[in-house]
């Protein structure tokens, strides 16, 4: 296999159908997994809870929970019991997809290659990397934003909030270009941004790992081997830091643009 | 009493904000240049439509400039009440 079908297998997902109705099932499966590992654990924390002397996994959890609700209680305007666990959930959940991207590029997919006696089964095994779940959630977020800002300020407001904002009563063509435009970049900040960070960052992944798969021949092994080590450890610290900080960024928008939301002079 | 009826918490002059609203300018970055690349896909569509390439690509991309800078300077404002401190001191 050379370098680019390397690449470009590891970045095919698996999947059933065609066009609009394809379904990546990897994807799928992979963040519905994740999403009840968030569940069943939550459930097992919530029955051990110790008020006297918390374990070291119950104190982890709440320093989660206290880092969350400081952020929503600081920067949401309003009050509403749905953003903190939405938050949470956002969080917890990205965070957990992206770390996917850590799990060595070649492991699951060839785990996955020897179950299935398939040597050319796709597997990408993380979600974040497929733009449609970026896309999906950044969707759902954005179907809040307009249920919240309908029921906060009516539909009429809604309405002037298109035709009023944010110059004025006498530029009315102008601010509805431009509340428009508002409107579609909430999506596109959420789903575009998290995709190509997470995207480029496997990429770079699958460029590290093949420094040992293709070059490393005979005696040349003493030398691409070590460095791909080295260069993988780098790479997976930093990205320690860049899946973090891009599940905080993804909340703190969802948390401001609900927070815009629920802002009655906006 | 409806949702929104709690003010934002805004920090008063002289009194350091507190770090979560610092973590807001994170989402800062974004919102700009979403703004802006929303503002040229916007005015594509709309030269689609109305075939005037490229009046509404760099209409609407100049409306997301100036949309994306006003709400960094929205969010920016809640970080730094200190020149309204100063004004009061003259």
């Amino acid at each position: 296999m050379g370098t680019v079908e390397y690449i470009q297998h590891h970045l095919t997902n698996n999947h059933i159908g065609e066009g609009f109705w394809t379904f990546n099932l990897d994807t799928i499966v992979v963040s519905f997994l994740l999403g009840a590992l968030i569940v069943f654990v939550s459930a097992r924390l919530g029955k051990q809870l110790e008020t006297g002397k918390p374990g070291g996994f119950q104190n982890f959890v709440e320093s989660i929970l206290d880092f969350v609700s400081t952020n929503v209680r600081d920067a949401f305007p309003g009050h509403n019991p749905l953003i903190a666990p939405l938050a949470l959930t956002i969080f917890v959940w990205v965070w957990l997809m992206n770390f996917m991207d850590l799990i060595p590029v070649d492991l699951l997919p060839y785990l996955f290659q020897l179950v299935t006696g398939d040597p050319h089964a796709h597997l990408k095994i993380v979600p974040t990397t497929d733009l449609n779940t970026t896309l999906a959630m950044a969707f759902t977020v954005f179907a809040l934003i307009i249920y919240y800002n309908i029921k906060i300020k009516g539909v009429g407001g809604f309405i002037k909030m298109f035709l009023f904002h944010p110059f004025g009563k006498f530029f009315i063509p102008v601010n509805v270009v431009m509340t428009f435009i508002e409107e579609v970049s909430k999506p596109l900040s959420l789903a575009l941004r998290l995709f190509g960070n997470m995207f480029a960052g496997e990429l770079v992944f699958l460029l590290i790992a093949l420094i040992g798969g293709t070059l490393a021949v005979g005696a040349a092994a003493l030398f691409w081997a070590p460095l791909q080590v080295l260069l993988d450890l780098g790479w997976l610290i930093f990205h320690l830091l860049v899946i973090t900080l891009q599940a905080f960024i993804f909340m703190v928008l969802t948390i401001v643009y609900l927070g815009m939301a629920h802002d009655e002079g906006h | 009493m409806t949702e929104s009826s709690q003010e934002p918490k805004k920090t008063k002059a002289g009194e350091a904000p507190s770090p979560a609203v610092n973590f807001l300018l994170l989402s800062a970055g974004s919102i700009f240049t979403s703004m802006i690349v929303a503002g040229f896909l916007v005015g594509y569509a709309f030269d689609q439509l109305f075939e005037t390439t490229p009046i509404f690509l760099l209409l609407c991309g100049l409306l997301g400039f100036i949309g994306g800078m006003q709400k960094v300077m929205k969010l920016s404002s809640r970080l730094d009440p200190a020149p309204k401190a100063e004004k009061k001191d003259d």
